[in-house]
């Protein structure tokens, strides 16, 4: 198995796992800890991709709510003390990505040998 | 705003905006892909497959560069908050065109390997330690899976389930992921673009984005340093004379908590500036029958309880109040959410 087949099927058990997590968190879960999805099932096949995506952190929320272990207080704190730091980082980080793709730039004339920067792509067996 | 989840929330306000958008999506593709091809450096000899998967990346890039300007621009001037009211559609919107995108790229450049295409596309270019032929490939596959995870846990019932300091911080995910796909077209089309009007409006849209959220975190810093309050269990909030009614003052404690303080109908109340939808800035909000608006979602909320109208079920913390002299002070300590306060008076109607 090569690295590329290893990292698809490392996504496809990812994704098993969560579909499991998903038709019991959507079937039994939610009910249990949300009473505004008691009653409500037609949003529910629009959850199943969050859940595919992002199931560990599904199942520590549920335990979190089942256990009682959910502070309130958390619920009001936003970051927003990171407005500052995108503030900054974002238009840094663009300067310097566009900067670095205009100096990597090639103008290929005609008369120019073509070189080959990398060696052949790896080819599956 | 809703007692019980539904799949999708239209209203007429968001049924103008969805159909603007999708104008706006359909116009920008039939100008790159009819009107003026030439922008995409389509003047060469291309077939369709790739046509298409230029116009629609141009089109995800354009629309990420507009979600992403949304926000500053909000923050910079309110007259733009109508735009943010449902920037969610918007996303998953974006989410599409720019799976489609990839879906032209992978059936055309991998479907022909011998292999299957999504590892084709995975090993095509292994030169990840060289910039000059760097896999861009990478930056895309890194952005398309950010979008997807945002879109895909961008139902209200994520937020409540996973509160919104932490579907915030998930969301942040919308930075890398920009500055992914800054990187997925310059180290890609950028180094093979004949025609540079689409690199104008590559560097401008970028440069938007990155000013705007400059000009936005330094004015929020000095708004900030303005309201910041010392340690202590009655916060000073400010001189009753300065208040006006239906409008609140924001004070930031030193727990880093935001509190908003109204006076309605000659007496003062106190809840959380953070509203339980997505922590908007309640506080930013105006008081009409006692019940304040956020000015992100058009959630409401009772200022003397913290409490949404029945039949809805919203709570946030609310705070207690005393006055000296016209001096207004705040209880550090947060009411748990729902905790009706009793409005204090205003001391003599000092207030507008």
């Amino acid at each position: 198995m090569n690295e590329a087949e290893a990292i698809l099927m490392g996504l496809r058990i990812w994704g098993s796992i969560g579909a499991v997590v998903a038709a019991i968190f959507l079937t039994v879960g939610m009910d249990r800890i949300d009473e505004d999805a008691q009653g409500a099932y037609v949003f529910r096949p629009l959850l199943i991709p969050g859940v595919l995506v992002i199931w560990p952190l599904v199942l520590w929320r549920w335990y979190l709510y089942e256990s009682g272990r959910e502070h309130w207080a958390r619920r009001y704190g936003p970051p927003r003390r990171a407005h500052f730091a995108v503030g900054w980082i974002l238009p840094i980080g663009i300067c310097l990505i566009i900067l670095s793709g205009l100096t990597l730039r090639q103008t290929w004339p005609a008369d120019i040998v073509p070189v080959q920067l990398s060696g052949p792509a790896e080819v599956r067996q | 705003m809703s007692v019980k989840y539904i799949p999708v929330q239209w209203n007429p306000n968001k049924y103008i905006y969805d159909a603007v958008m999708l104008l706006g999506v359909g116009l920008f593709l039939y100008i790159f892909l009819y009107a003026a091809p030439g922008i995409l450096s389509h003047e060469r000899p291309i077939n369709p497959q790739v046509h298409n998967a230029r116009a629609f990346g141009a089109c995800a890039f354009m629309m990420l560069t507009v979600i992403l300007c949304i926000g500053p621009l909000a923050r910079l001037d309110p007259r733009f908050l109508p735009l943010l009211y449902n920037r969610r559609h918007f996303g998953v919107m974006t989410v599409f065109v720019a799976m489609t995108h990839a879906g032209y790229i992978v059936d055309w450049y991998f479907a022909f390997s011998s292999s299957n295409k999504y590892e084709a596309l995975l090993f095509a270019n292994t030169s990840y330690g060289q910039l000059a032929g760097f896999p861009f490939e990478a930056f895309g596959i890194f952005a398309l899976f950010t979008l997807i995870l945002l879109a895909a846990t961008s139902h209200d019932f994520w937020m409540k389930f996973l509160s919104p300091p932490v579907w915030k911080r998930i969301h942040y995910l919308i930075y890398p992921a920009y500055l992914s796909v800054v990187a997925h077209v310059s180290l890609g089309i950028l180094q093979d673009q004949q025609n540079h009007a689409f690199t104008v409006i590559f560097i401008g849209g970028a440069a938007a984005v990155g000013v705007l959220h400059l000009m936005a975190a330094l004015k929020e810093r000095r708004a900030d340093r303005a309201l910041a309050a010392e340690a202590a269990e009655w916060v000073p909030v400010c001189d009753v004379s300065e208040m006006k009614d239906g409008f609140a003052k924001i004070k930031l404690l030193a727990n880093g908590e935001r509190v908003a303080v109204y006076l309605n109908d000659g007496k003062l109340s106190a809840i959380s500036n953070a509203c339980a939808h997505q922590n908007g800035p309640l506080g930013e909000g105006r008081i009409i029958d006692c019940l304040v608006t956020c000015p992100w979602h058009g959630f409401q909320y009772d200022v003397t309880s913290g409490r949404s109208p029945a039949p809805f079920t919203e709570k946030i913390p609310t705070y207690n109040l005393k006055t000296e002299g016209t001096r207004v002070l705040v209880d550090a300590r947060a009411n748990r959410p729902g905790t009706y306060v009793e409005p204090v008076p205003v001391p003599g109607g000092v207030a507008s």
